[in-house]
């Protein structure tokens, strides 16, 4: 035969869902993550309207006492484990290779692992709800013994957590070795983007914190089922034990909750004000110090137990105040002096910083150690995680997805609908979370199902109440934008910011290796560099 | 330059009042609502609360102005690119060093507050042993233990015990330092008074004590503040301070009551769980 058929370039075509299940690609992932997570997002705030229609009145039966409690610990549970931290490791997935001119994070396979290892974990979580007893009802931090009392549910939870646990670890460790090993020509450490050197210090508070969570679960699961005393005084355990690794965890948790957002709020400010990050190395070093100083201040948790050497915990707790400060420096040294627009990313970024300025003066009488005696375990303590969680990290996950809308799906949300969605957002926000402060003054615990008409709190709980549904109202706009956004065609050029890190440098969405050519890096800002030449140094 | 600058005063203090006016709203709002407390150490607690809370108000607002001035000074006007300014030098020094002042202030007023609410009792206060359980409290009150007045002869303690229902009073005199040992045999609870804005966790295993002296009377709220199970939030009791004689008067009702129903029991012995 003289001729030889010449294969076809014509490629294997998999069905789309099969193509999405089998993916090992970091946007692929990246993408899966945000859809899983804003789902749970959803699912959290459902349980959050069901809590305040509970507590808009006095005395209320909307839901027992038993529901309460397990809507409550879901709530929580959904919103940290399910959203909040998962929500970071989606941008991260979507953004770290695309900022550090990557192809790929450094082990595909293992990153497809962390994630499809969520779905199961909140089906279990979850299906708490459907069993004998209910699900978790012991709150989040599921202290002992109360977490020995309940049901079948409470064993699921473990489970889930433990597993989510493992997904954080495994992705922990992939996302330092692509940091560190793949990162484009030129590019040291200290031109990494900034929002890179968050997740960075996130992956570290994740790989080193989160094994020891995993330790105390397996210990709480022992106690409930094969009658380990870890934690019962009766067979020598102790109590307080529980609180000590719990919190060992948790507390570098709620910086693992946050810094990535602080991160997004870096890109954001610096594009909209056209002026570098203020301080870009006391940034890096700050994030450092959280991560460093997080793993001393746990037991400012447990100022009440009175087995807590106060003193130096509440120094620690106050010393970390000092690198959260000299972010807000930065933030506030960046927008000065600058050319500054105001498209939604930065509203949601100014709100960030606002809200979050809040949320770290309310948290300084935590510190405090006898004015912690009054407000711990009230709603003035609910006020400030949610100053934090909400008015900061929800913040940035908003911001983050108006930023890189364009990017991720070559569509930009309607401005209109989202300055609309940033105004409802951060008034509910203020309306529900701001009374709660002078709830917890006046002595309100959290985690009350009822409470008495006589105590006279029913005024701002009703006002917190609709805030909350506020809030709800404001995700309107937000999906509409969504909606009509999808229903365009793919329109955006490379770069519909004039931003400064790698990821703008490709289409919008990037090719499946992201890119073609990379420009040389020579600052934290090579686009700006490549717009603007030397002129502007 | 005059009309460049003047309207950037203007802006200024437009931002300086903003900022100004919502920390007074808040100063207002936390005055009307904040308990100044009813207890020697509840009042040196308020104190420490009111320096934290005006230390916080004067870094918002500050923060806040500078915020709110800086996105009405700055925004966009052209495609002229603004001075990059990386930052450094002494402004980086500042930025450590001033937060470093405010909290090592803080913590050192913080610290000589625990120092001086850290008082124990003598031994001859009256003591009250609190034991919380699912879903309410017990106050028992030892007979030769009563602080001033006890008869060192009497014997027997009588005891309250509320339920979820009905909550229980909690009787304790007014003027003298009373302290509390707080016990649980099941989980997790914690004794709360508003009014002495303060609480202490009641933890299986350990027994944790603190004493005050309460300088006011009335009936004060109070409840568990530990989530401890379906019927945490009616695990409530009210707080009635009363002046010594009123006191007495209740001790021996209750002892003469409680030993007719054959509830009184020996010193050694406890009652509920």
């Amino acid at each position: 035969m003289a001729t030889v058929a010449v294969p076809q370039l014509s490629g294997y075509h998999r069905p789309a869902v099969l193509d999405w299940i089998t993916t090992v690609d970091h946007k692929k992932l990246g993408i899966l993550y945000l859809y899983f997570t804003l789902f749970f997002f959803a699912v959290g705030g459902i349980l959050a309207l069901l809590v305040r229609t509970q507590l808009a009145v006095a005395d209320n039966s909307f839901v027992g006492n038993d529901a309460y409690n397990q809507i409550f610990t879901m709530h929580a549970s959904a919103m940290l484990f399910l959203f909040i931290i998962p929500v970071w490791a989606g941008f991260g997935n979507y953004l770290v290779p695309l900022q550090i001119g990557a192809a790929d994070m450094a082990f595909p396979r293992i990153n497809a692992l962390s994630f499809w290892m969520l779905p199961p974990a909140g089906i279990l979580m979850f299906a708490g709800f459907i069993v004998d007893g209910g699900a978790a009802d012991g709150g989040w931090t599921a202290y002992s013994p109360l977490a020995q009392q309940t049901g079948v549910g409470m064993d699921m939870w473990i489970i889930a957590v433990i597993v989510l646990g493992m997904s954080s670890t495994i992705g922990a460790a992939n996302f330092l070795v692509t940091m560190f090993r793949m990162r484009a020509p030129g590019m040291t450490m200290f031109r990494m983007p900034i929002f890179c050197w968050t997740m960075l210090v996130t992956a570290l508070l994740q790989l080193l914190a989160t094994p020891v969570l995993a330790a105390a679960l397996v210990m709480l699961f022992i106690d409930r089922n094969y009658g380990g005393q870890f934690f019962d005084p009766n067979g020598g355990g102790n109590v307080v034990l529980w609180q000590n690794v719990f919190w060992f965890y948790s507390h570098p948790a709620v910086y693992i909750m946050i810094l990535p957002g602080m991160g997004i709020v870096s890109e954001i400010l610096p594009v909209f004000s056209r002026k570098p990050l203020f301080g870009y190395k006391a940034f890096v070093f700050a994030t450092i110090g959280i991560g460093g100083l997080g793993f001393s201040v746990w037991a400012h948790h447990m100022f009440t137990t009175g087995s807590v050497l106060l003193p130096f915990f509440g120094f620690m707790t106050f010393m970390i105040g000092v690198p959260t400060g000299v972010k807000i420096f930065n933030w506030l040294g960046t927008l000065w002096g600058g050319s500054i627009s105001f498209p939604t990313p930065m509203l949601f970024a100014i709100g960030f910083v606002s809200m979050f300025l809040i949320g770290g003066i309310n948290g300084t009488y935590s510190a405090a150690v006898p004015v912690d005696f009054a407000l711990h375990d009230t709603y003035f303590v609910v006020a400030h995680i949610h100053y934090v969680l909400f008015g900061g990290s929800v913040f940035a996950v908003f911001g983050g997805l108006y930023y890189w809308f364009p990017k991720i799906w070559g569509r930009k949300l309607n401005e209109r609908l989202g300055k609309l969605h940033f105004a409802l957002m951060f008034v509910g926000f203020n309306v529900a979370f701001f009374p709660m402060h002078m709830l917890g003054l006046d002595g309100m615990p959290r985690r009350i199902a009822v409470y008495a008409d006589s105590a006279g709190w029913e005024a701002l709980n009703m006002l917190s109440t609709g805030g909350a549904f506020l809030i709800a109202v404001s995700m309107i706009p937000f999906l509409i934008a969504v909606v009509m956004a999808f229903m365009r065609p793919k329109d955006q050029p490379d770069d519909p910011w004039e931003a400064n890190t790698l990821e703008w440098a490709t289409t919008s969405p990037p090719p499946h290796y992201n890119f073609d050519s990379l420009p040389p890096v020579r600052s934290e800002r090579p686009l700006f560099d490549a717009r603007h030449g030397d002129e502007a140094h | 330059m005059l009309r460049m600058s003047l309207p950037r005063r203007v802006r200024l203090l437009a931002a300086a009042t903003a900022a100004g006016l919502l920390a007074l709203l808040a100063t207002g709002t936390a005055s009307a609502i904040q308990p100044g407390g009813i207890t020697d150490e509840a009042r040196l607690m308020n104190e420490l609360f009111w320096i934290v809370t005006i230390a916080g108000l004067i870094v918002f607002a500050l923060v806040a102005a500078a915020l709110v001035y800086a996105i009405i000074r700055y925004r966009r006007k052209g495609d002229e690119l603004p001075p990059q300014f990386h930052g450094g030098g002494k402004i980086e020094v500042a930025m450590v060093g001033v937060p470093i002042l405010i909290v090592i202030g803080l913590f050192t007023i913080s610290m000589i507050t625990l120092v001086q609410i850290d008082d124990k009792a003598d031994d001859d206060a009256l003591t009250i042993d609190v034991t919380g359980f699912q879903f309410s409290w017990q106050f028992a009150y030892n007979l030769n233990d009563l602080g001033t007045n006890t008869d060192p002869n009497a014997e027997g303690t009588i005891a309250v015990i509320g339920t979820p229902a009905n909550d229980p009073i909690l009787y304790m005199p007014v003027d003298e330092p009373v302290e509390f040992l707080l016990k649980s045999n099941d989980v997790i609870h914690s004794f709360y008074v508003v009014d002495f804005l303060y609480k202490l966790d009641l933890i299986p295993g350990r027994v944790n004590s603190f004493t005050v002296t309460a300088r006011e009377t009335g009936d004060f709220r109070a409840q568990c503040a530990e989530l401890c199970g379906t019927n945490h939030a009616l695990m409530r009791f009210t707080v009635r301070v009363v002046e010594r004689d009123e006191f007495d008067a209740w001790v021996a009702d209750e002892a003469a009551r409680q030993l007719g129903e054959g509830t009184l029991v020996s010193s050694s012995g406890t009652q509920g769980d």
